[in-house]
């Protein structure tokens, strides 16, 4: 029933105004030009050394990562660009901002809260760290990863909610470009969703991260928001990191976003 | 005295000569309320809150001074430019308009 | 380039501007108050009457078409020699249709070398950015650029 519907708002739509000026909503390379000049002077600059001042003097910094990771400092940053991973010491596939957890469970001091200003800069320095690194998930590495991956296609594939959408109803390669709202579309791998978040969102004047960019999207799609930190959460980043990787999108944190 | 407020200053290009023309960027988080919007808890309207004056020294003497409204974007940018004399300071003052006073400096080091 | 098509409906929060209010007011819904100056009030406040010239001189940059109305880049370039004889005295950045035009005024010396200003300013909806240039010899310079301001997208 729902899939008839779903046809049906498509057929409908597909009829509706046509915009005259196609270019009505998009960004003119001038544009384009002055955003991207933005980057330079991202307030979120300001988070992320703020996030490294508390990563470094509450968990010890690069030092103790990399010690905790088990890898050297060296090859932190290509390590860092391959989550989310399976961390066999924590029993599961995990985003970095749950390694700093982890972390500090080890040290004996108190959990940064996952959904907290401190921890969303923290993670944004630490992926920072990897910055013109190649995303790098290896989804055959291991079992887990590579379940991780299935569940996270199916959660991104799967109709639900009210309207009956799934992510691939507004990201998929022949829906991408058209307005909604007056936006164009995004392909998710394309503008490296992956490479580009935790980044500065312009209309919520803050940092914000991957999992609640998702949220935010789920709660307007009318989809039940899932929880920050949860195996689908963590499974849908794994999906939409390998869309980008399909591309070879590096890691340039923190982004700059409407 | 530590700053109370984060904020940045970034010479563009980063390495240069005395007597070049540098680009100074100010970045700095301030909430720039602007006594318009409402708080969605309380209903309440948040009181305005925002940075009003700048001021752009060289080694203790004003260069560029800013009247800035409400309506400049929260977490503000600012740039200007400055040709380097030689070594010396940049200090950016700022005040809101609740009377907090903030400073932030720069080391000018310019290569030969 | 693909074809456009306005999807309606198909996400879900019911009016654009529920979700995404501008933070500031335009003009006729702006508060009563002596610091809050429409466009004509603020030029004369800072001309005091004086006249003031389209000049070519002024280059403003902002972008055609803003993304989103909370941080909406402006720059601004004269012409100038910048020195104590010839030089950008005050850069000022209006908008039209803002609560209050004023955003920044900007007082530039010779050591700026250069008659440039660039900030972001919130624009509550569709109009123009203004440029208005006080030169030291007294004279006003002016340049105006329409911004389209998109309120929408999801998420």
């Amino acid at each position: 029933m729902k899939k008839v519907l779903l046809s049906l708002a498509f057929l409908s739509t597909m009829a509706m105004l046509q915009l005259n000026a196609g270019e009505q909503f998009a960004m003119s390379d001038a544009d384009r030009a002055m955003y991207s000049e933005m980057l330079e002077n991202n307030p979120a600059e300001i988070y992320v050394e703020e996030g490294g001042e508390i990563f470094e003097e509450a968990l010890g910094g690069e030092e103790a990562l990399a010690k905790f990771l088990e890898v050297s400092e060296k090859n932190l940053p290509k390590y860092i660009a391959g989550f989310p991973r399976y961390i066999a010491k924590l029993g599961n596939v995990v985003g970095i901002d749950q390694v700093l957890q982890a972390m500090q469970v080890s040290q004996g001091k108190e959990k940064t809260k996952l959904k907290s200003g401190k921890m969303f800069s923290m993670l944004a320095y630490v992926k920072s760290l990897a910055n013109d690194e190649l995303l790098n998930i290896d989804i055959n590495a291991d079992e887990h990863i590579k379940a991780s991956y299935d569940l996270g296609k199916t959660t991104y594939m799967t109709a639900r909610g009210g309207r009956g959408l799934s992510c691939n109803s507004c990201h998929s390669a022949d829906i991408v470009g058209q307005v909604l709202r007056t936006q164009p579309l995004p392909d998710l791998g394309e503008v490296a969703v992956a490479g580009t978040w935790p980044a500065y969102r312009m209309t919520k004047s803050s940092l914000r991260t991957t999992q609640r960019r998702f949220q935010g999207c789920m709660k307007n799609a009318l989809l039940k928001v899932i929880p920050i930190g949860s195996k689908e959460m963590i499974a849908l980043e794994v999906y939409v990191t390998t869309l980008a990787q399909a591309k070879n999108k590096k890691i340039a944190i923190p982004g700059l976003k409407r | 005295m530590a700053e109370a407020r984060k904020s940045m200053i970034k010479f563009k290009p980063k390495k240069f000569k005395v007597g070049d023309t540098i680009k100074v960027d100010f970045i700095v988080i301030h909430p720039m309320e602007t006594g318009t919007k409402k708080d969605k808890k309380t209903g309440n309207i948040k009181p305005a809150h925002y940075i009003d004056s700048i001021t752009f020294s060289l080694d203790g003497k004003p260069f560029t001074t800013m009247k800035v409204w409400e309506t400049v974007s929260t977490n503000p940018y600012f740039s200007v430019n400055m040709k380097v004399p030689g070594k010396g300071k940049v200090t950016v003052d700022y005040t809101d308009n609740t009377g907090e006073k903030n400073t932030k400096s720069k080391k000018l080091k310019p290569k030969g | 380039m693909k074809r456009r098509n306005f999807i309606k409906g198909f996400c879900a929060a019911s009016a654009v501007a529920a979700t995404m209010t501008p933070s500031i007011l335009l003009a006729k819904d702006a508060p009563k108050n002596a610091n809050v100056l429409t466009i004509d009030a603020a030029m004369s406040a800072i001309t005091g009457g004086k006249a003031v010239t389209d000049s070519a001189k002024v280059s403003l940059t902002v972008p055609e078409i803003a993304e989103n109305g909370a941080v909406v880049p402006v720059k601004v370039h004269v012409e100038s020699p910048m020195t104590e004889a010839d030089y950008v005295k005050a850069i000022h950045v209006l908008a039209s249709k803002n609560g209050n035009a004023r955003c920044a005024d900007v007082m530039l010396t010779p050591l700026n070398a250069k008659g440039y200003f660039a900030t972001r300013v919130k624009l509550g909806g569709t109009q123009d950015v203004v440029a208005l240039v006080e030169l030291s010899d007294g004279s006003f310079l002016r340049a105006a650029k329409p911004v389209k301001v998109t309120i929408g997208g999801c998420g």
